[in-house]
Formats: C-alpha cells, sequence, structure tokens
C-alpha cells in the first residue's frame, strides 16, 4: 500500500498555514523519500485508522494512517485528550478500531499478543505480585526457560536487582515504572509500545530514565512507540516525531529527528535542538489553537 | 536493631494499657457486685471464676464450645463455598448480575433470627438449622465483599496479562482471583464474626446444646454466673477466631497489602 497517497499523508506532509517561515527549517517534515525505509517492511502499519467511543460525538482518533519500521523509535506527541493512549490501545491490540486496519508484520492485528509489549501510563504492576515475580510474569506465561534468572537480569539492568522480592506497593513511583519497563522488556517483544511512561517522573529521574531507555533500545533494538507530551522528550528519544491534534485527534505532522545515535543528554543544550524544539512547539500552538475555534 | 526495639516497646505499652483497661473493668465490676449483693442480677468476679473452674472440671464447657464451633464452621464454609463463586460470576456476568443482584438486595435486609422459624419448620430442632442460620449470617458479608473484589478488577492489569501472553485460563488464575483476594478476604473475616453471632442467636431457640444453649438454660435456672461464663466465652473465641484470621490475612494470605 502505497503510504504517500492516502490523503491524510498528504495533509501531514505539508506546512500548515500561518508557520512562521523567517528562517530555513532545520527539522525536515517527513516526505515521501524518509518514509520509503519504513515502508519496505513496516513492522507495524495503521491504515485509515478511526477510533469512535459511542458515548463520544467526535471521534477519539479520526482517519490515521502511519508505517513504523523495524527498530524504528517513533515518538507520539500532543496536547492531553488528542487520542494518543487510544491509538496506542489499538496498535496493543486492546482495542479495536472503529473503522480503518492495523497490521503487524504484515498480519492483521485483532488481539493483544506478547509481540507488543506495552508499558502503561499508569501503575499496572500486579500489586499480589514481588517485582521479580511481575518481570518474570511474561517469560512464564510463554514458557521460556528459566523465568526467574530472566527476571533478575532484567531487574539488574534497570538498577533495581537489589528489591526483587519487594512489594510493589513499597516500591517509590519512578521505581515501580521501571519494573515496568523490566516486564515489558522480559518476554524480548520486538515492539514496545510505551504511554508516557515518565510523566510522573521528577526531572532529574526522568532524564536518568530516558539515558537508561535509549541504552537498553541501543541494545535491543525494539521497534518503539513512546507517548509523551514533553517536547524535548520526544526529540532526545525518537527517530521520527508524530505531532497529533485533538478533538478529532488526527496527526498534524511528522518530523524525522537527525541527531546522531548514540544521544546524549548534551544534545539538549545545542542550537539544533533548541531550533528542533521552537519548530515543534510552533505547530503544537497552531492546532491548539485551531481546535479551540 | 531500633525499629525492633521500638516494635516491642509499643506491642509492651499496647499490652500494659489493655491489661489496665481489663482490671478496672473488673474492679468496677467487684463493686458493683459487692454492693448489689445479689448472686442471680450480678455474680461477682470472683463466682464467674469459680463456675469457670467448675464447667472446666465436669467438661460441660468443652462440649458446649465444640458443639458451637462446629455449628460456626459448618454455616461459615457452606456460606462461603457458594458466595465467592456467586459473587465472582456476578461480577464478570452482566446479564446475571440484573437477574440475581435485586433478589439480594431483597433478602439481605432480612436479620438471620428472622429465618429462625422457616429453619425449625423445615429441619426441626438440632444441627441443621443452626448450620442455615450461621451461613445465611456469614453469607452476606462474604458475597458483598467478594463481589466489590470482583468488580475491582482494573483494566490495566487485564491488558498487561494479556501482552504478556496469558489466556483465559491464566488470566483467571494470576489476575482475576488475586485482585479479588483481599476483599474476599475481608468479607470471610467479616463473615466469620457474623457467624459466630448468630449461632448463639440459632442455639438460644432452636438447639439443644452449645454455648447459646447452655446460657438459655442457665437463665431457667437462675444460675446466672454460668450465664456470664457462656458470655465471656463467646467475647474471647469470637476475638480470638477474628484476630487469628486477621494476621494470616496480613501475614500469609494477602501480604502484599501489608508490606512490612
Ligand atoms: N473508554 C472511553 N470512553 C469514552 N471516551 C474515551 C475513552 N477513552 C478515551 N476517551 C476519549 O478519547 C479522547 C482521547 O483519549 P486518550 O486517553 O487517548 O488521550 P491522550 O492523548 O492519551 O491524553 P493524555 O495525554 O491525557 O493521556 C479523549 O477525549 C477521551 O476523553
Ligand atoms: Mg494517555
Amino acid at each position: 500500500m502505497a503510504r504517500g497517497t492516502s490523503p491524510n499523508t498528504f495533509r501531514a506532509a505539508q506546512r500548515p498555514a500561518g508557520t512562521p517561515l523567517g528562517h530555513a527549517p532545520h527539522l525536515h517534515v517527513v516526505g515521501a523519500e524518509a518514509r520509503s525505509q519504513a515502508e519496505s517492511a513496516p513492522r507495524l502499519h495503521l491504515d485509515n485508522v478511526t477510533v469512535r467511543f459511542s458515548s463520544r460525538a467526535v471521534p477519539a482518533v479520526e482517519d490515521i494512517s502511519l508505517s513504523i519500521g523495524r527498530g524504528e523509535f517513533v515518538a507520539l506527541l500532543g496536547p492531553s485528550g488528542c487520542g494518543k493512549s487510544t491509538l496506542l490501545n489499538v496498535l496493543a491490540g486492546f482495542c479495536s478500531p472503529t473503522q480503518g486496519h492495523v497490521h503487524l508484520d504484515g498480519e492483521p492485528l485483532t488481539a493483544p499478543s506478547a509481540k507488543c509489549g506495552v508499558v502503561f501510563q499508569k501503575h499496572s504492576l500486579f500489586p499480589w505480585m514481588t517485582a521479580l515475580d511481575n518481570v518474570a510474569f511474561g517469560p512464564r506465561r510463554l514458557g521460556m526457560p528459566d523465568p526467574r534468572r530472566i527476571a533478575q537480569e532484567l531487574l539488574d539492568t534497570v538498577g533495581l536487582g537489589h528489591v526483587a522480592n519487594s512489594w510493589p506497593s513499597s516500591l517509590s513511583g519512578g521505581m515501580q515504572q521501571r519494573v515496568g519497563i523490566a516486564r515489558a522488556l522480559a518476554t524480548r517483544p520486538p515492539v514496545l509500545l510505551m504511554d508516557e511512561p515518565f510523566g510522573a517522573l521528577d526531572a532529574q529521574t526522568r532524564s536518568l530514565m530516558q539515558e537508561e531507555l535509549l541504552s537498553i533500545w541501543d541494545k535491543l533494538r525494539p521497534t518503539v512507540v513512546f507517548v509523551t507530551h514533553d517536547i524535548e522528550e520526544a526529540i532526545f528519544l525518537a527517530d521520527r516525531v508524530v505531532v497529533m491534534q485533538a478533538f478529532p485527534g488526527r496527526i498534524a505532522q511528522e518530523f524525522a529527528i537527525p541527531f546522531m545515535r548514540p544521544r546524549s543528554a548534551e544534545i539538549m543544550d545545542s542550537a539544533k535542538f533548541i531550533e528542533s524544539r521552537r519548530e515543534i512547539a510552533d505547530i503544537i500552538r497552531i492546532e491548539a489553537r485551531k481546535s479551540f475555534r | 536493631m531500633r525499629g525492633v526495639l521500638r516494635q516491642y516497646a509499643s506491642t509492651g505499652s499496647a499490652l500494659l494499657l489493655g491489661t489496665a483497661g481489663l482490671t478496672i473493668f473488673t474492679g468496677v465490676w467487684a463493686l458493683a457486685a459487692a454492693n448489689l449483693n445479689n448472686e442471680v442480677l450480678l455474680p461477682s468476679p470472683l463466682s464467674v471464676v469459680y463456675t469457670y473452674a467448675e464447667l472446666l472440671t465436669d467438661g460441660s464447657l468443652l462440649g458446649d464450645v465444640r458443639a458451637s464451633i462446629v455449628r460456626v464452621f459448618a454455616g461459615f464454609f457452606i456460606a462461603s463455598s457458594i458466595a465467592v463463586p456467586l459473587a465472582l460470576i456476578l461480577a464478570y456476568s452482566r446479564v446475571l448480575r440484573g437477574l440475581v443482584m435485586p433478589l439480594i438486595a431483597l433478602i439481605r435486609p432480612i436479620p438471620p433470627i428472622a429465618w429462625i422459624p422457616l429453619a425449625i419448620l423445615w429441619m426441626g430442632l438440632g444441627d441443621p438449622p443452626s448450620y442455615f442460620i450461621t451461613s445465611i449470617a456469614a453469607f452476606f458479608p462474604i458475597f458483598l465483599n467478594s463481589f466489590a473484589g470482583g468488580t475491582s478488577l482494573q483494566q490495566e492489569h487485564v491488558n498487561a496479562a494479556r501482552s504478556l501472553g496469558a489466556g483465559p485460563v491464566a488470566l483467571l488464575g494470576t489476575v482475576m482471583l488475586p485482585s479479588a483476594l483481599p476483599m474476599i478476604v475481608t468479607g470471610l473475616r467479616i463473615g466469620l464474626g457474623q457467624a459466630w453471632m448468630a449461632v448463639v442467636t440459632a442455639e438460644l431457640i432452636a438447639a439443644q446444646s452449645g454455648l447459646g444453649y447452655m446460657i438459655q438454660i442457665s437463665r431457667l435456672s437462675l444460675e446466672t454466673s454460668r450465664v456470664l461464663v457462656g458470655m465471656t466465652v463467646i467475647g474471647l473465641l469470637g476475638a480470638v477466631m477474628i484476630g487469628a484470621l486477621g494476621v494470616l490475612e496480613r501475614r500469609v494470605i494477602v501480604p502484599w497489602n501489608n508490606p512490612r
């Protein structure tokens, strides 16, 4: 399916009217040629997806088409209520679209599977299991050998080997979120879906976790869809930032992020980074103003 | 180390205060009994202790305790084996919930004691009506709490488990049951207390053994110190059973709700 022909993509690739053009854009607005790589063998493919909740007049997400390549790190960025979680739930198979299709590795995606690891927005650890058992849950269900060892290694990776036998309720919010990430990684899923995983963390922990996530991603190279409403976080982490708008939730614009990998926190101080941030912020402001009218 | 010491100190002071409270109460009781000087209206603590010794040596107290405990646990067992599964099924099935819940709402306000006439008509005197009454009493707290436990299932937990490869069976055992368990256990604890209170009611009227029966007979023969022995044993055993279940709950059954 040729992605460039869908009407939504056409809109997304255009600069909205009213964008300040006084300076040359630093960011590359994703066009057909940048996307072709993702298209050759997309890991995830959304095809004109609309999700409508029966209690709402406006669809939560409308007519979204998106292809995500193997090992690509995509950030979904947008204001609260623009349908980021809804879209992620569709990708995870928790919620089926009202219209449109979702494909994972070319197969229609109809139910949740262990191919997609999910890190949730809110606390989702099983409170009745220790940290270790939470992480070992996936490997046990899939019959992987030695689940406890796998879990212990992952807890060590996220720096929590010493609390393996603690109940989640006795861990801080940041620690719980790290256990959640370890749990999602334990089955070695080719796709990792993360819903504002660092939203509840303080600035220092958040930036540590971002670097930790990048180093894990460097080792395992899963395909990542990372939801956030933090522009800097999106730019720092992702290969591509997909900006969404609200009411209805649509893709406003996509940006390819040019920074080399591996990345360190220093790039956040570079002029290029600050310019990228401004450019994306402008788009978000324009879209927000539109949806207020 | 400091923490352990502090914990011991606080347990010690709690013990001290509790003992002081009991001593004051017994003192007031002894004074009142001495002033009243009427063994039928208010026997002294000392004569209650003598009666304890007497009933323990002739073995009748143990027999009554055993009869009551058996009835409580029979009723408790019947009630929980119906209430827990029913509550969980209703929590997950909208249709069955709509069918059964109105009925439960109507039956629930009927106190266990109001079932006694029917129980005697259907089952005569003896153990069966007591089983029936204790299970009615235990049923509602167990059912209602288990139902709340079942409906407290979080969608995030279900989603997380499914994305980690859990099928329907694994979901039931590893997510639905454990997430309802804290409330189920709370229900069981309250249900046991209710059954214990109801067994006395049932034995007052519908049985020929047990602590309730012993209280009733002793009242008729004006042996008030025996009545007080019965009452204090009921209080003591009830507190021990519920306390033990509470400890079991915190340490063994749902330790994650009370991390130490
Ligand atoms: N189960 C539901 N029933 C009805 N409406 C829903 C439901 N879930 C989400 N919505 C609506 O769909 C829209 C998108 O919600 P969603 O949770 O996807 O937003 P979000 O971008 O994740 O927001 P946030 O950043 O606050 O998490 C919102 O208007 C929300 O109220
Ligand atoms: Mg959300």
